[in-house]
Order: structure tokens, then C-alpha cells, then sequence
């Protein structure tokens, strides 16, 4: 079953445009939307999500439309924005209170149980958290309403190695059970190698390739250099796609 | 509704907006343009919009379960809550200073029937241009101000002149016979406050659907 369904998703800005991205991402698995800085990985993901408003394209969430059923789809969706905070002077019990009465499904005591799994402290200031606690108190958030579909935009960027290894790994252990999901988007590959089952590629806001993660290096092939018999790496993959000489 | 209006109070709202919408007591000052307490009314919401951009509140609202629309409809729950609030606080000192202040207001008019008339007024104006100003962008809170405060407050100081002026000097004064010829200002602030906001939602809804954020 997939989780999420995206169709011909378009978004034309003046001097940027989203062409036609699609790609599923089915249930019990983790994708990887790759792209260099400004390739469309963000706008995908508000587009997925209705923050940004699409030209064309389609966008369905549990099997339902997501514009028609925006509501019930976001019940069951947990999102963490790279790189914005909310509230930072709150506290995050203040947060969790307002929070948690707009989910009908929201677990006190799950809640709790995380809070101490990730030793968050609920009177802590959200600017007294570091990077790493702040995703790791957005990722509370969305599993004490037991979301399905996790939506992560740049989690691991500005943590340190041993933050990331530790977020990459819970991100494995939340799909264990197979019932839930994750798409999250990142610029840092090694974090795909390590825990992403699918891997979607966007380059200048143009769908290069989605697909299982060895598929995905197999229909990379023609980029190996003679004399090279191992498969590529991701991080290969996308340098020598990117790759541009400047004559200066 | 209630969820909405807990998360502006909780989250959204800088303590200024609290502390404007206190201001209401100011009727009491002996000798003070009141004019001043609407716009103070008004000084509060740009300061928790300007807020709400730096703690990413619209952001933050958008994710949660709720439509688009709803993100702009608990910004108006808060406005019209405030402003209310900032009413039904300066009431019983607008009574209270008809008997301990009886010399009336030197400095411009009386907290009397007119005066709320033209607050509502006052606010109307304000919150239609910054509310549909603001929602064209969801963060350009100060262009937004700029645009809102000069009619609102030329309106304020509209009506601290006017009672200076002869012949509507019954405008000023707080006698009961006179204050129920003022009735018709209160009736027109409070139906050009309501078609005001109303339609000032319908406008920032539709503008603020089309926004990226």
C-alpha cells in the first residue's frame, strides 16, 4: 500500500520551476529525496504538504486526495521543518499543550514515554535545545498523535556525526513494526547509505530517478569511470551528475 | 474555534498584546486623548504579528490538522477578542469617571456612547488594510502597519478635533439625553465593525490561500 502518492506535482516560480514530480513511497519504508541545494527538495515537500500552493499535480496521502481531505490526511502526518523553529521562547510543555488538543488521537502517556526515551525536558525553552533535541522533541510530537507518515525536511543537517548516527537510527526503528513511513529530504548521502530503502533524485526541479535504493545505483552504471567494477556510491552518483567545470 | 483561539492566546500572542489591551482603563486619566487607546489597540496586534513571524507561528499552524482558511480565522478570533477585551475593560472606568472626574476631558472627547462609536470605527479601519494587507504575504506585518495606522489615525485625531467644534460639540458631552443622540454613532461603528471584519476575512482567506510559505 503506499503511504504517499505523488503525481506531476508542478510549482512554476519566476526564476525556478518544479516539473512534473512523481514518485510513491510505500508503507513500513524510509525514502530519501536527494537533490544539491536549490534543486526543489523543499518545494516538493511544502507542495506535498499545501504550505506551498502547486501549479498541477496531484498529491494523495493514505490513499485519499490530500487537498480534499487535508484535515484527516494531517491526523495521521508528522512534519519537521528543517531549519525553523517554532516558539522558541516557549517552553515545551506550552507547545505540547496546544498541540496535542488538535490530534484525536494523542497519547499522554506515549508522549511521555518518548519525552524520557529522547530525555527531552518538557520545561526546557525550545532555544535551549540543540539541533539535534529539537528534531528529536518534533518527532515526539508527531508519534504521540501515531502518525503513519513522517515528513522530514533536512532532519540531520547542522547535527553532529554523532547526533545524525543516532537520529538515522531511530529513524530505522520507528518503521520496524512496518506500519509506519518516512520521506525525508538531505544533501548528505551517507545518511541515505545508511537508512533509506527507496531513494528519489530531483535535479533542477526535474525528477531524475525514484526507485528502490540498489535499482537506483544499478540505472546510475553508466557513470563509472573504466577501470571501476563496485557499484557507486550515492555520494558518486550525485557528484558526478552535478558535476560543472567553471572557466575562470 | 476554542482549540484555534487557545493556541493564538498560548503561543501566538506577545505579552504587549495583553498589556495594550489593559490600556482600556486609561478613560480614567483626567485629561488624555482617548483616541489613543484604539490605536494602542492597534499598536498591540502589529507587534504580535510581527511576533508570530519571528516564532514562525503561521508555519506552525499550518501544519497542524486544520484547512488554510483556518490559520487566518484564528488570527481574526484573536483581533476581535482583543479589541472586545480592550472595550468591556475601559467600560466600568468610562462609568467611574463620570462621578470622581465630572470636569469632563479638557484634552479632547468624553469616553462617552460617541467615543466607542468611533473606536469601532477607528479599529475597523485599521483591521481591514493590515489584516488584508498582511495575508497578501503572510509576513510583510510592517508595510501592513504603515498602510493601516495613517487613516486610523487621522481618524482618532478626527474625532478628538471634532468635539472642539460647535456644533458637534453634543458629541462630548456624557448626559444621558445627549448620549442617546449619540446612539446612531455606536450603531454605525458596531455595523461597519462587523461588515468590516467580515469582509476583511473573506479578502485575507482568498489572498492567503494563494501564499507560499
Amino acid at each position: 500500500m503506499n503511504m504517499l502518492e505523488v503525481k506531476g506535482l508542478t510549482k512554476r516560480y519566476p526564476k525556478f520551476s518544479l516539473k512534473h514530480i512523481s514518485f510513491a513511497l510505500r508503507k513500513g519504508r524510509i525514502m530519501g529525496l536527494i537533490g544539491k541545494n536549490g534543486a526543489g527538495k523543499s518545494t516538493t515537500l511544502k507542495s506535498i504538504l499545501h504550505l506551498v500552493s502547486p501549479d498541477a499535480g496531484r498529491v494523495e496521502m493514505f490513499g485519499r486526495d490530500f487537498t480534499k481531505h487535508e484535515q484527516a490526511c494531517k491526523q495521521e502526518l508528522g512534519v519537521v521543518l528543517g531549519g525553523i523553529d517554532f516558539y522558541h521562547q516557549k517552553k515545551l510543555s506550552d507547545i505540547t499543550a496546544v498541540t496535542k488538543r488538535f490530534y484525536e488521537n494523542w497519547d499522554d502517556n506515549a508522549y511521555q514515554r518518548y519525552l524520557e526515551a529522547f530525555s527531552l525536558d518538557p520545561n526546557k525553552r525550545v532555544k535551549e535545545l540543540s539541533a539535534g533535541m529539537k528534531v528529536k522533541y518534533m518527532i515526539v510530537l508527531a508519534l504521540s498523535h501515531n502518525a503513519r507518515l513522517l515528513i522530514f525536511d533536512e532532519p540531520t543537517s547542522g547535527l553532529d556525526p554523532v547526533s545524525r548516527d543516532e537520529l538515522l537510527g531511530l529513524f530505522r526503528q520507528l518503521v520496524r513494526d512496518g506500519e509506519r513511513s518516512i520521506l525525508f529530504s538531505t544533501h548528505i548521502t551517507s545518511d541515505l547509505e545508511k537508512c533509506a530503502d527507496d531513494i528519489t533524485y530531483i535535479k533542477d526541479g526535474k525528477l531524475l530517478k525514484s526507485a528502490e535504493k540498489s535499482a537506483f545505483i544499478r540505472s546510475f552504471a553508466h557513470l563509472k569511470e573504466p577501470g571501476e567494477t563496485g557499484d557507486l556510491t550515492l555520494e558518486e552518483i550525485m557528484v558526478r551528475t552535478e558535476r560543472r567545470r567553471y572557466d575562470v | 474555534m476554542s482549540d484555534l483561539l487557545y493556541k493564538e492566546l498560548r503561543l501566538a500572542a506577545h505579552p504587549n498584546l495583553f498589556i495594550f489591551t489593559a490600556m482600556g482603563v486609561l478613560v480614567i486619566v483626567p485629561a488624555y486623548p482617548y483616541g489613543m487607546v484604539f490605536l494602542f489597540g492597534c499598536i498591540a496586534l502589529f507587534i504580535t504579528f510581527m511576533y508570530g513571524r519571528e516564532t514562525n507561528d503561521l508555519y506552525f499552524t499550518s501544519l497542524l490538522p486544520i484547512k488554510k482558511i483556518d490559520v487566518v480565522k484564528a488570527k481574526f478570533f484573536l483581533v476581535v477578542l482583543a479589541q472586545m477585551t480592550q472595550i468591556l475593560i475601559s467600560l466600568p472606568f468610562a462609568i467611574l469617571r463620570v462621578y470622581v472626574l465630572p470636569g469632563g476631558n479638557p484634552a479632547g472627547i468624553e469616553a462617552n456612547v460617541a467615543y466607542y462609536g468611533f473606536g469601532l470605527i477607528i479599529y475597523v479601519v485599521f483591521n481591514f488594510i493590515f489584516l488584508t494587507e498582511f495575508f497578501k504575504s503572510g509576513y510583510k506585518a510592517g508595510k501592513a502597519f504603515l498602510l493601516g495606522i495613517i487613516p486610523a489615525g487621522l481618524l482618532a485625531v478626527i474625532m478628538e478635533v471634532i468635539v472642539h467644534v460647535p456644533p458637534f460639540q453634543w458629541l462630548d458631552s456624557v448626559e444621558p439625553y445627549m448620549m442617546l443622540r449619540q446612539l446612531p454613532v455606536l450603531l454605525c461603528g458596531t455595523l461597519l465593525y462587523a461588515i468590516g471584519m467580515y469582509a476583511a476575512f473573506k479578502i485575507s482567506a482568498q489572498r492567503f490561500e494563494r501564499v507560499d510559505l
